[in-house]
């Protein structure tokens, strides 16, 4: 340490023999300029901050059947059907062939009673019908609203001890579901803007 | 009575503290950050996605293909589909592999495409998948909230003719 410390260091004792030049000097503490190290790492701080995104967008699953020309018959009974028409009404069955309105709210709680009816507990089918001009959003609402209703009706069969086995399908309308609606359903009002 | 001021020759602030809360930040920041892809600083569309409820469920970070379906224009009148992957090697033989694209879809990280294209590339990602005996790559629909759902509809159909059956809807947590 010759010569070491320069300013920072502490004892200034005249030198004394040959072996003077090696005597360490009593160090009571030092400083140590951390100005240029705080300069760089707020800058390298800023620039992160700024650069990362912290809402990373989140996904939900989708299952669609694979390309089969099975015809696949199920009981109407066994069926949930929501349609969704061109003005974004929704509609639902209770029986056979009557459409009643709804709305997205109203979707968890069909589902829940629906699925838990006693005749088709655990085997009701879901089948959410679209019109090709209604909203990806609104889909996507009564999907989520769906998948929350999942939620309890497992929590709901697990109690009978069954296993939830979810069957969905998402479809657009067909010609006998638009004549469905342009039959049964109210006329469009005119939206007040 | 005057008083004696002290002549200042400068002063010492001990930073120590405030390096060390510099730092933890620094380090935080460091590791959650995510750089953009290629494919997002191309981007010159904003996708408003539809809000769902909160989920733990993330993106895939490998092997994922994204089909974004966007307005193009501020007035919201053209749509457009845009195919991007994240494995770059499999991307590179997919666009190779791919008949008809131009010269402009080849060079870019982001292949603004219409539904045939977009079709020829899906069929080309089953086939890379096929070859190596492995239905690896997961897809993803990144869509505007206030397109017509035939939008997706189209691309859903595209995917289910290709035998991915399984995909993933992107979404924005609800707040």
């Amino acid at each position: 340490m010759a010569g070491g410390g320069g300013s920072l260091g502490g004892g200034e004792k005249p030198k004394r023999g040959k072996h003077n030049s090696r005597k360490k000097k009593k160090r009571v503490g030092f400083h140590l300029d951390m100005t240029p190290l705080v300069d760089i790492t707020f800058l390298l701080l800023t620039f992160f901050m700024f650069t990362t995104t912290m809402a990373t967008p989140q996904i939900m699953k989708m299952a669609v059947p694979p390309e089969r020309d099975i015809e696949v018959i199920v009981q109407e009974s066994k069926l949930f059907t929501i349609f969704v028409d061109d003005n974004e009404r929704i509609f639902w069955f209770p029986k056979n062939d009557e459409l009643i309105p709804t709305d997205v709210k109203e979707i968890k709680k069909l589902a829940i009673e629906n699925n838990l009816r006693n005749d088709v507990r655990n085997e009701l089918i879901t089948a959410l019908k679209v019109s090709p001009q209604a909203s990806y959003g609104l889909i996507v609402k009564i999907l989520d609203e769906l998948n929350i209703a999942e939620g309890e009706i497992t929590k709901e069969l697990i109690k009978d001890g069954l296993v939830r086995e979810r069957k969905f399908s998402l479809t657009k309308l067909s010609e006998v579901d638009y004549k469905k609606i342009e039959e049964q359903a109210p006329p469009v009002e005119e939206k007040e803007n | 009575m005057p008083k004696v001021k002290k002549k200042r020759v400068g002063f010492v602030i001990d930073m120590t503290p405030l390096v060390d809360i510099t730092f933890l930040l620094l380090t935080f920041f460091m590791f959650t950050a995510k750089f953009k892809t290629q494919a997002e600083n191309e981007q010159k569309f904003f996708i408003e996605r539809p809000k769902a409820s909160a989920d733990t469920s993330k993106l895939p970070e490998v092997n994922l293909a994204t089909i974004k379906i966007a307005f193009t224009d501020s007035t919201r009148q053209d749509t457009s589909y845009y195919f991007e992957m994240l494995n770059q090697d499999n991307f590179q033989k997919i666009k190779a592999n791919t008949p008809d694209l131009t010269q402009e879809q080849i060079q870019s990280a982001q292949i603004k495409a219409d539904l045939f294209t977009l079709e020829k590339l899906v069929r080309e990602v089953y086939r890379l998948d096929y070859a190596t005996g492995s239905l690896d790559t997961k897809f993803a629909i990144d869509a505007d909230q206030d397109l017509p759902f035939d939008w997706v509809n189209n691309a859903m159909d595209v995917l289910r003719g290709n035998n991915y059956t399984t995909f993933n809807y992107v979404t924005d947590k609800k707040q």
